[in-house]
């Protein structure tokens, strides 16, 4: 009786751990893909005078 | 229920302590770019230069020659590079405009720098460009990759079209940040005209036939914040000569251009600050969160085996009392 519990007590153990794992590997992996926006681009244009403060 | 405690805390042990490696080498390689709309400008003062007046064709001292320097990411030229490239780019559509004491230009040259957003490794496409002659960049221009090493790097130079090695010399302090000194020379070297000239009527094609030439001479320097890979100062001890040729009246060489550039104190002061809010933003992926959430792995671990334990121990056995003996 007792071997069986520590065997379903080990078993919720790896099942725990693996639901862990399973988690930080989904929210990485989904971070990555979403990345980040490119937007578009500046309007400002390319400068041909001397700007009085960046 | 204390049982059921110590798999949430495990669970929880497990996500946080796998979540800092990933964070570390699998999402911050990933996440970590350059923007590609990214729009900055750079105002760099040569004080005390020496600059060509064409209509003398001679050298003469100037209180000051002013460098604007523009650099624009093109999101649609950079969208349409990363269809063939398969990775994120950034096209920098950029511009040097040197400007006169007199307010006049002096020179003004074009180019489009097209690079890796992630790594900073130079990508080939159509396009690119320094003053409209087409070149195949080697090496890095402007920045530096993310978490820079102390080693030397191959540093392109537009005036030259080539690139040479800028070699790091050690670590300094810039106003409170601990930086990367890196240096390169570029010896005298033959480079072409700038296509747009400061006086009407003269052209490149028109000087190259006088048998004049242009030659170019720089010692490049870059404080480089190592985690950003961004420049927080840069200096150039920049010479530009005329040799040979009709049009020099007989002269051997006569200077175009001579002065200590340097960045412009408003412009240090803006880029320091950037850099140190964009270098935590860097800490806070390379080092803060991965050490965070490996200790906070570690001590939900440990929990989780305590209350483990606890839950296994056997309860106290009870001593049964004797009953009284009535007498």
């Amino acid at each position: 009786m007792y071997q069986f519990l520590c065997r379903e007590v080990d078993m919720r153990a790896l099942i725990a751990a693996a639901t862990g794992l399973a988690l930080a590997f989904a929210l990485v992996l989904t971070l990555t893909a979403l990345g980040t926006p490119t937007g578009k681009t500046s309007p400002k244009p390319l400068l041909t005078t001397v700007p009085a403060h960046p | 229920m204390r049982r059921k405690t110590s798999l949430v805390l495990l669970a929880l042990a497990v996500f946080f302590a796998a979540l800092s490696p990933l964070l570390r080498w699998y999402a911050f390689p990933r996440l970590a770019k350059i923007p590609a709309n990214q729009y900055q400008d750079m105002v760099l003062e040569a004080k005390d230069a020496t600059l060509i007046d064409y209509g003398s064709m001679t050298a003469k001292k100037v209180s000051k020659v002013t460098i604007v320097q523009t650099l624009k990411g093109n999101v649609e030229a950079s969208e349409k590079i990363e269809k063939t490239a398969g990775k994120d780019v950034v096209v920098w559509d950029g511009l040097s405009y040197v400007v006169g004491p007199d307010g006049k230009m002096v020179s003004k040259i074009p180019e489009r720098y097209i690079f890796d957003a992630h790594t900073q490794d130079p990508v080939h496409a159509t396009g690119e460009m320094v003053d409209g002659d087409p070149v195949k960049r080697a090496g890095i221009e402007f920045k530096w990759p993310f978490l820079t090493e102390k080693r030397d790097y191959v540093y392109f130079d537009a005036q030259a079209r080539t690139s040479a090695p800028i070699h790091y010399e050690g670590t300094r302090n810039f106003r409170g940040l601990d930086v990367y000194y890196f240096e390169q020379t570029i010896p005298w070297t033959k480079v072409p005209f700038p296509k747009t000239m400061p006086v009407q009527g003269i052209t490149p094609q028109s000087i190259a036939r006088t048998g004049t030439t242009r030659w170019y001479t720089t010692i490049r320097k870059f404080w480089v914040e190592p985690l950003t890979g961004a420049p927080v100062y840069g200096e150039e001890l920049h010479k530009e000569e005329l040799r040979g040729g009709t049009l020099l009246g007989g002269r051997d060489k006569v200077t175009v251009f001579a002065g200590d550039v340097k960045m412009r104190e408003d412009y240090i002061r803006n880029t320091v600050d950037l850099v140190k809010s964009n270098r935590t933003l860097v800490l806070l992926m390379t080092s803060y969160l991965p050490w965070g959430f490996l200790i906070l792995g570690v001590l939900l671990l440990a929990s989780s085996l305590w209350l483990e334990a606890r839950g296994r121990r056997p309860a106290p056995a009870t001593v049964d009392e004797p009953e009284p003996v009535s007498a």
